[in-house]
């Protein structure tokens, strides 16, 4: 399974990250775009992706989220009907979704192009 | 003595929210409860203590179809 | 399947949609045949919102004052509302229906989910009006892919619900991605016979790869649609999107939405587990306050008995963990299925089906109201409703009554043709509704039609004594009532028989509020409850919504923040609902608007009751309703009852059980004629139960038509002071 590893201790807050992954899928770089999300709520950073667990293909009533054969978790947009379950139900908060740039949610497909901004390597990709 | 929505029920000591429910046969999960007008939240029934004299209101919320 | 002969055929543009509304409705003259499409003016849209309210607007314009169901000019009028297919918030699917009821003889409407209600919408179509009879067998095919109408020549072999289903979602669809696409109307062999048809609306469920059902069971629609000669209404949409509605604010809506999704994530599982086991939680607990209606109402519990139909047990035989809502976006998810169930009787005998789970209404009315304590059994009698196309609450009720006069040996084993119909009696019960639906045995098809009806035809055919037969009878206005037990709640007697159209639960559930929590003393407490809580629940109707996100899951802090009758209305919900309709419509309304909007349609909709009664629109209640009426009934609760009595000054001791009876009857009727004034004047009514004139002015109603009926039947004696 192809997976995005976070080491929230290395992580200095530069936005590297977060800016790579909006401007690769939105085309500008804002954070309330990216999906992955780093905040720092007081004692150290808190990095916060989709872990790739599926518990919102369960909820989709059509069936439009599914598991990739790299074991990514994918939204198909042509099924997707935008009720937004897959947000309310998703156990970490990683399903996304912005009005202004999409109906449908988005989410991390582990894509790597944040871990490979990241100067501190507290993002990592991994294939196990 | 205590009353529960307007009906006297016997107060001994050391009774709970959650006592006070049981006693009432009171098994609906969706109940408020109020002890002179003051909300108890849910998972302190069990441990909420309710004086003698207490005005308790175990308010049953509508459901269903 | 052959293909089917084109009777006839219209092709038309959709109406793009904004804001919720195509300001379109379609009429379709099956009988002509001829097609229509309207426009939608904006005044339509001011005084009737949508849904319901758009049904009963057409149907007034229809029918004249003489109208009865089976006229051709009766219509069946099908409007989902303007949020309804919104694909954020839970419960945004149902489809209203409304048309001339053959049990009441006035309006009724009754509403369903499933994809009907959305689909028409997106084909072009705020509301869809069908009038006439056609000469035989015809299904009508609206296809908003291809701005297509059709009135095609039934070839069905099997007019029975899950088979008409199930054909003409595989003939209507391209491949099995396609099947979801459509919705489908159909309803049963029995609506012939029975004037308690009712409609199944259908869902293709792409999971367990079967077309699901849901009802808009109650009123006799479905028997309408037969006396059409209607075997099916279908609707095929497929561009399905997340914006269909173009609705004003979109981030709004989802982010009110999501809100909504995360706190039943969150919460249900400890709140009433409708994701889990839907309505049928409530079993156990209507038992344990007495409120479970057992044996016709006699009782309202049976501790011997509650054990075996207990949540727990129906929460093993329905499939978990599948998504069950009956339109896209729904979390609640409460449309529970029994997979992989083999039918025990019947045509289907041996076949494996999936039914659509019971709800609450259904355990009771095929259960215990029929003293029968055996989920598999009521599973069967709801699949075998729902496949003849009758609806379970009436189908239940009407058994109950049944039974309670064959007990009574008010009719004999002779009369119901060699049927024993004893409470309990399942195996003869079974086969009474297996002959409902073949049609041919005389005293099937009396039950077939209500208690009304049975209350006359055993009077005059059996010799049934009236007297009992009118206090056991559990109708209102000519319907049956629905399944809890009103008797201990005078709230409740008028949450079911001051309604708009009969005794069912989508006015007022106000048992707990009255009977246990004791928020309503006076009679002018409970006419405010019965003002505030029918209209409040009205505006789904006219809006699209279900009833049930509302409050079978409620904030964690709603009890903490509200003081008690507050936090019965479950503020931060109606919140949700004033920002979700400005979201969609962009029209600014408040809170209070919502009682106001649907005031305009419950005043409308009681002025059109009594223009079709002729000034006679009463609302009856049968002694049963109010309190025991026998011994038994008295006895089984002997120190509450007798408690009762002291409460209003009288000394149960040395008064016989009958005596005792008769002077809480006697009490309770005169409380029952307090109720009805309080309540009548709270809302606007004359003493009569007619809308004044004032209320009509003050709402905005006051069309010429509308006047005309109220002046007609309004005495200048009946006004309260």
């Amino acid at each position: 399974m192809r997976w995005l590893k976070t080491y929230a201790e290395k992580c200095i807050n530069c936005g590297k990250c977060m800016d790579t992954c909006s401007k690769t899928y939105f085309k500008e770089e804002n954070p309330s775009l990216s999906r992955v999300v780093v905040t720092n709520p007081g004692a150290g950073q808190n990095i916060s992706v989709c872990n790739q667990c599926g518990a919102c293909m369960a909820v989709c009533p059509t069936e439009a989220l599914y598991r990739d054969k790299n074991g990514v978790v994918q939204l198909d947009k042509s099924k997707c009907t935008s009720c937004l379950m897959c947000v309310g139900f998703c156990p970490t908060g990683n399903m996304l979704y912005a009005a202004s740039k999409q109906t449908e949610p988005f989410k991390c497909v582990a894509c790597g192009l944040c871990a490979k901004a990241c100067p501190t390597q507290a993002l990592v990709l991994i294939n196990d | 003595m205590i009353t529960v929505n307007g009906e006297p029920l016997d107060w001994k000591p050391g009774m709970t929210v959650q006592d006070v429910l049981d006693a009432k046969r009171y098994t609906f999960r969706m109940i408020g409860v109020w002890i002179n007008d003051r909300p108890v939240p849910k998972n302190e029934f069990t441990t909420t203590e309710v004086p003698d004299g207490a005005v308790v209101q175990a308010v049953h919320m509508v459901s269903g179809g | 399947m052959e293909k089917m002969k084109v009777l006839a055929e219209w092709t038309y543009t959709p109406a793009p949609i904004e804001r919720g509304y195509t300001r379109k409705t379609l009429y379709v003259n099956v009988g002509e045949p001829r097609m229509e499409i309207k426009d939608v003016s904006q005044d339509m849209i001011d005084t009737f919102t949508g849904g319901r309210g758009f049904d009963l607007k057409l149907l007034w314009d229809a029918v004249k004052d003489t109208t009865k169901w089976n006229d051709p000019e009766n219509e069946i009028v099908l409007s989902g509302g303007p949020l309804c297919g919104i694909t954020q918030y839970p419960g945004a699917g149902k489809c209203y229906a409304a048309f001339i009821s053959p049990l009441s003889g006035q309006t009724y409407d009754s509403n369903s989910g499933g994809y009907w209600g959305p689909l028409s919408k997106f084909s072009g179509f705020d509301a869809v009006e069908i009038q006439g009879k056609a000469e035989r067998d015809i299904i009508l095919f609206i296809n908003g892919d291809e701005g297509k109408i059709q009135i095609l020549e039934s070839n069905l072999k099997d007019l029975n619900a899950y088979a008409v289903t199930e054909t003409l979602h595989e003939y209507f669809a391209v491949d099995e991605a396609d099947k979801r696409n459509i919705s489908v109307i159909s309803t049963g062999k029995a609506a012939e016979t029975s004037y308690y048809g009712c409609m199944n609306m259908s869902f293709y469920d792409t999971r367990r790869k079967v077309a699901r059902l849901k009802q808009a069971g109650r009123g006799g629609g479905g028997t309408i649609m037969r006396d059409k000669k209607i075997a099916a209404m279908v609707v095929k949409f497929s561009k399905m999107g997340g914006n269909l509605n173009n609705v004003v604010d979109l981030d709004t809506l989802q982010k009110v939405g999501v809100k909504l999704h995360k706190e039943i994530h969150d919460l249900d599982d400890v709140q009433c587990k409708m994701r889990k086991v839907g309505t049928a939680h409530l079993n156990e607990i209507m038992d344990e306050y007495h409120l479970l209606p057992t044996n016709n109402y006699k009782f309202g519990q049976n501790p011997a008995e509650i054990a075996k139909i207990h949540s727990a047990v129906y929460e093993r035989l329905f499939t978990q963990g599948m998504p069950d809502g009956c339109w896209y976006g729904c979390s609640m998810s409460c449309a529970k299925a029994v997979d992989g169930f083999t039918v025990q009787t019947g045509p289907c005998k041996g076949e494996k089906v999936t039914v659509d789970g019971p709800e609450y209404e259904t355990v009771a009315a095929l259960g215990s109201n029929i003293g029968v304590y055996d989920p598999l059994w009521t599973i069967e009698a709801n699949f075998y409703a729902d496949h003849y196309g009758m609806d379970t609450i009436s189908l239940g009720t009407a058994i109950a009554f049944v039974c309670e006069c064959y007990e009574l040996g008010l009719i004999n084993r002779n009369d119901t043709n060699g049927l024993d119909l004893k409470f309990g009696n399942k195996d003869d019960i079974m086969e009474l509704i297996h002959r409902m639906a073949a049609g041919k045995d005389e005293f099937a098809s009396m039950v077939a039609k209500g208690i009304r009806y049975m209350k006359k035809a055993f009077a005059e055919k059996f010799k049934a004594d009236a007297r009992t037969m009118e206090a056991i009878g559990m109708e209102g206005q000519g319907v049956e009532t629905s399944e809890y037990v009103p008797k201990e709640s005078i709230a409740q007697w008028g949450g079911y028989y001051l309604t708009l159209k009969g005794p069912q639960h989508d006015e007022a559930w106000l048992i707990f509020m009255d009977m246990v929590n004791k928020q309503l003393p006076t009679f002018e407490d409970k006419a405010e409850a019965l003002h505030y809580f029918p209209n409040f629940r009205t505006w789904f109707s006219l809006v699209g919504l279900c009833k049930l996100p509302w409050n079978d899951v409620e904030p964690a802090n709603n009890r903490i923040v509200n003081e008690p009758r507050e936090a019965a209305k479950v503020p931060e919900h109606v919140q949700n609902y004033v920002d979700i309709f400005n979201a969609v419509t962009g029209k600014g309304i408040r809170k209070e608007d919502i009682i106001t909007m649907s005031e305009k349609v419950y005043n409308f909709q009681r002025v059109f009751q009594v223009r079709m009664k002729q000034g006679e629109a009463f609302h009856n209640i049968p002694l049963r309703a109010l309190g025991p009426v026998f011994p038994d009934e008295w006895e089984a609760r002997r120190e509450y009852y007798d408690g009762k009595l002291r409460e209003i000054g009288i000394d149960p001791s040395g008064l016989s059980t009958e005596e005792k009876i008769k002077k809480l009857q006697e009490y309770r009727l005169g409380m029952w004629e307090g109720l009805k004034m309080a309540v009548y004047k709270r809302r606007g009514w004359n003493k009569k139960g007619i809308p004044t004139l004032e209320t009509l002015k003050r709402l905005g109603i006051d069309y010429p038509d509308v006047v005309a009926v109220v002046e007609k039947y309004s005495k200048p004696e009946d006004n309260f002071e």
